[in-house]
């Protein structure tokens, strides 16, 4: 069964948001608007955080956070009506059409990666992609790992009668990237690239002492530096 | 039964009987209220939670500390009424009913404060049909179900003697009346029964209440976020819900002894006991923060002491040390001699619980959330007027279900008054006797 | 309720019956309320025992109530009733 799992290179992020830009075209992530944004509403499933060093002045270090896809979510424990839910394959899915909106998995996610619709931001339309739902307003929404896109690949996969190819499963931030920061694949096959990677002495995990076994790592910078 | 055995009684029945214009009154004036909180609900379920002060990262802020203030004051007629009652305290008579009605109505209106909050309330049933037993919610929903029942019946059952004082008093009503009182005509037999069903009930309501609120905590401390994943969140909610409880208990009190001219049956001392259970709460409570508050900053953890000092000196202080003031220093002050001037100082010291409570569970939500543990952008939360109407409705509907209460039912427990008329003063005599040094084969 | 012709005697003790029996409602639903949930549980293969652990506790409570809700309904309204005194 496969695990899919992603490793993101800080050295080679630039913090130019082509990921960003590419999950909210692909997701049909909704553009809330000025007023909105002031308020703090922006939903970005995949946002690109910056960290400040304090002790070295003018260093700052961009971290593209999509949802860490955690193999022991602590939003997935919290939800009340299975809204959310990690899938065989470690996805953590979301349920737009069960979700009550009660915000508990937003309050209880460690890295922020969980969005909640304040207002209905946008109707069904000519542009958005076909395969991905529009959500109405009182629903929480979060990166997928671009679930769409497995499906799509899978059914192209039948309908011609050969073997799913993993490696034709690729997020939209994976694939935007410009310096291929972002590498994505199936953790459980060791001759996969995510799966090298993941052991690089270089790998670390964001706030892996809360337990969540986030499938989302992170390479650290070199010894040049950031 | 049927004949009044004190004039004095009258007045526990006019109410009933008869309504004034301070009872229209205070209706419009509730009135206003409710319709400000159902004109911003209807804002808000039209338009979406946008309407409130809501943001990333801040998801839970007025509502959900409503909520778990409403429920706090549910306690007041858990630990008056069955503790009280199981300790053989005298002086609960005149109380029990009263506390008794906050518990019923105001849960109602802390349940109420989830829904408002959820993003879809259409889809409410889903947590009927698909709840999930490993989310604290679903922990609430069952401990709040039994404790709203548990508090039903432990209203109820007391009652049923009452309603055949009516039933065979008055005019009015009479089909209900009848209907509720389940025949009642005083046999021993029936006082056995009776007794026996609320001696039951009021050792189980205690574990279901210290449940409830200990399960609303976990909502919080069940996640990994600073300030909140804290195994001190049980005991001190319960203990904070108590606290809060027996201010509204007294505030109430104050008010209807007022509007209805109880002083005969609530005299200063009732006052005096309860302001005395009030300041070992307040010191009780205190002991609870302080131990949280000194652990986070001995530990110094970063991420907690970000929100720690958020609270102390940051964006929070205002509310922090205003929680002081009313939770602490107030109460102290007002409580600590009540010889003279009781209902006054203990007036005073309940109505500052009843503002540090509710700013105690504010700065409990929402300090946490508004700093994430990542390099987040930080949120500032700002309420509107959806969520300021919303609290006020929610207040002014609780007080109109408890006038509405004291319109059909007596306020203070008429058959328990002339019990402890009756018997109770022989009864005490022959208790302190059996304390009192004597011979071994006394009966146990 | 002496003071009450004979069919408001029989639809005052009809009401009762109903009043009894909203009761029994309640508390039954919210029991077969938890048990379904014990079986979704089961069925979707999530932690069921979450379920069973918090329904070891509460059922039994909730069958406390509707035993002393009986009680005091029977003691009271039908048994006590004939010792009129």
């Amino acid at each position: 069964m496969a695990l899919w799992g992603m490793v993101i290179d800080l050295d080679r992020c630039t913090g130019c948001q082509a990921c960003v830009m590419a999950c909210k075209a692909e997701n049909n992530v909704p553009a809330v608007g000025a007023d909105e944004a002031k308020r703090g509403r922006v939903i970005s499933w995949m946002q690109v955080l910056t960290e400040t060093d304090e002790h070295h002045q003018g260093k700052m270090r961009f971290i593209p956070r999509p949802c860490l896809q955690c193999d022991d979510p602590p939003c997935t424990k919290v939800c009340p009506v299975y809204a959310t839910y990690r899938n065989p394959e470690g996805t953590v899915a979301q349920i737009y059409a069960r979700c009550i909106g009660c915000r508990f998995c937003m309050a209880a996610c460690p890295y922020n990666a969980k969005y909640f619709n304040w207002y209905s931001y946008q109707k069904e339309a000519p542009g958005q992609n076909p395969d991905v739902s529009v959500r109405e307003k009182g629903v929480v929404e979060k990166c997928t790992f671009c679930h769409h896109r497995l499906q799509n690949v899978r059914e192209r996969a039948l309908a011609e009668k050969r073997e799913f190819n993993p490696s034709d499963y690729v997020p939209a931030c994976a694939e935007a990237c410009p310096t291929k920061a972002i590498v994505f694949g199936d953790l459980n096959d060791p001759a996969s690239e995510v799966a090298q990677l993941a052991h690089s002495p270089r790998a670390f995990k964001l706030h892996e002492e809360l337990g969540t076994k986030p499938k989302v790592i992170y390479l650290t910078e070199g010894e040049g530096g950031g | 039964m049927a004949e009044m055995h004190d004039p004095h009684e009258e007045v526990l029945l006019a109410p009933i009987e008869r309504t004034g214009r301070g009872f229209y009154f205070a209706v419009a004036c509730l009135s206003a209220l409710i319709l400000w909180g159902a004109i911003a609900y209807s804002v808000q379920f039209t338009q979406g939670l946008g309407v409130t002060g809501l943001h990333q990262p801040v998801g839970w802020g007025f509502y959900v500390t409503n909520f778990v203030f409403f429920i706090g004051i549910s306690h007041a007629g858990t630990l008056i009424s069955a503790i009280l009652r199981l300790s053989k305290a005298e002086w609960r008579r005149p109380i029990t009913r009263m506390a008794e009605v906050i518990t019923c109505m105001v849960i109602f209106i802390g349940a109420g404060q989830i829904l408002v909050d959820l993003g879809r309330p259409d889809r409410m049933m889903n947590v009927l049909r698909y709840g999930r037993y490993q989310s604290p919610l679903l922990w609430d929903a069952t401990s709040i179900s039994a404790y709203l029942t548990a508090s039903l019946t432990y209203l109820y059952l007391p009652m049923i003697p009452d309603i055949a004082i009516l039933r065979d008093r008055l005019a009015k009503r009479k089909l209900l009346y009848n209907v509720l009182a389940l025949g009642w005509t005083g046999t021993e037999f029936q006082q056995k029964v009776l007794n026996r069903a609320i001696a039951v009930m009021a050792v189980l309501v205690i574990p279901i209440a210290v449940s409830v609120h200990s399960v609303v905590s976990f909502v919080f401390s069940m996640t990994l976020q600073p300030s909140w994943h804290s195994t001190i969140f049980g005991p001190y909610f319960v203990v904070g819900a108590i606290f809060s409880g027996i201010a509204g208990l007294i505030v109430t009190m104050i008010i209807f002894r007022r509007a209805y001219k109880l002083h005969y049956y609530l005299k200063p001392i009732h006052f005096r006991y309860l302001g005395q259970l009030l300041l070992i709460m307040a010191l009780l409570w205190f002991y609870f923060t302080f131990a949280e508050y000194l652990t986070g900053y001995y530990g110094a953890e970063p991420e907690e002491m970000k929100i720690f000092w958020s609270k102390f000196t940051g964006p929070f202080w205002p509310f922090f040390w205003a929680m002081v003031l009313c939770n602490f220093v107030v109460p102290l002050v007002c409580l600590a001699r009540l010889k003279a001037h009781t209902i006054g100082k203990v007036l005073i010291a309940s109505l500052a619980i009843i503002v540090g409570m509710w700013l105690e569970r504010f700065i409990i939500v929402v300090p946490t959330l508004s700093f994430p543990r990542l390099p987040f952008p930080e949120g500032v939360y700002w309420p509107t007027w959806v969520e300021w109407g919303e609290t006020a409705g929610s207040f002014g509907l609780f007080a109109l279900f408890y006038l509405l209460f004291t319109k059909f039912f007596p306020i203070i427990s008429i058959w328990e008054i002339r019990e402890g008329r009756e018997s109770s003063v022989k009864e005490v005599e022959e208790r302190i006797i059996s304390y009192l040094p004597g011979d071994a084969e006394e009966k146990a | 309720m002496e003071n009450l012709p004979q069919v408001s005697q029989r639809l005052v003790r009809g009401l009762q019956w109903v009043w009894v029996g909203c009761a029994f409602l309640l508390v039954g639903g919210i029991i077969a309320w938890i048990i379904h949930l014990i079986i979704a549980s089961w069925r979707l293969d999530d932690v069921i025992q979450a379920s069973v652990g918090i329904s070891i506790v509460a059922i039994p409570i909730f069958l406390v109530f509707m035993g002393v809700i009986l009680y005091v309904f029977w003691g009271v309204a039908l048994h006590g009733r004939k010792r009129e005194d």
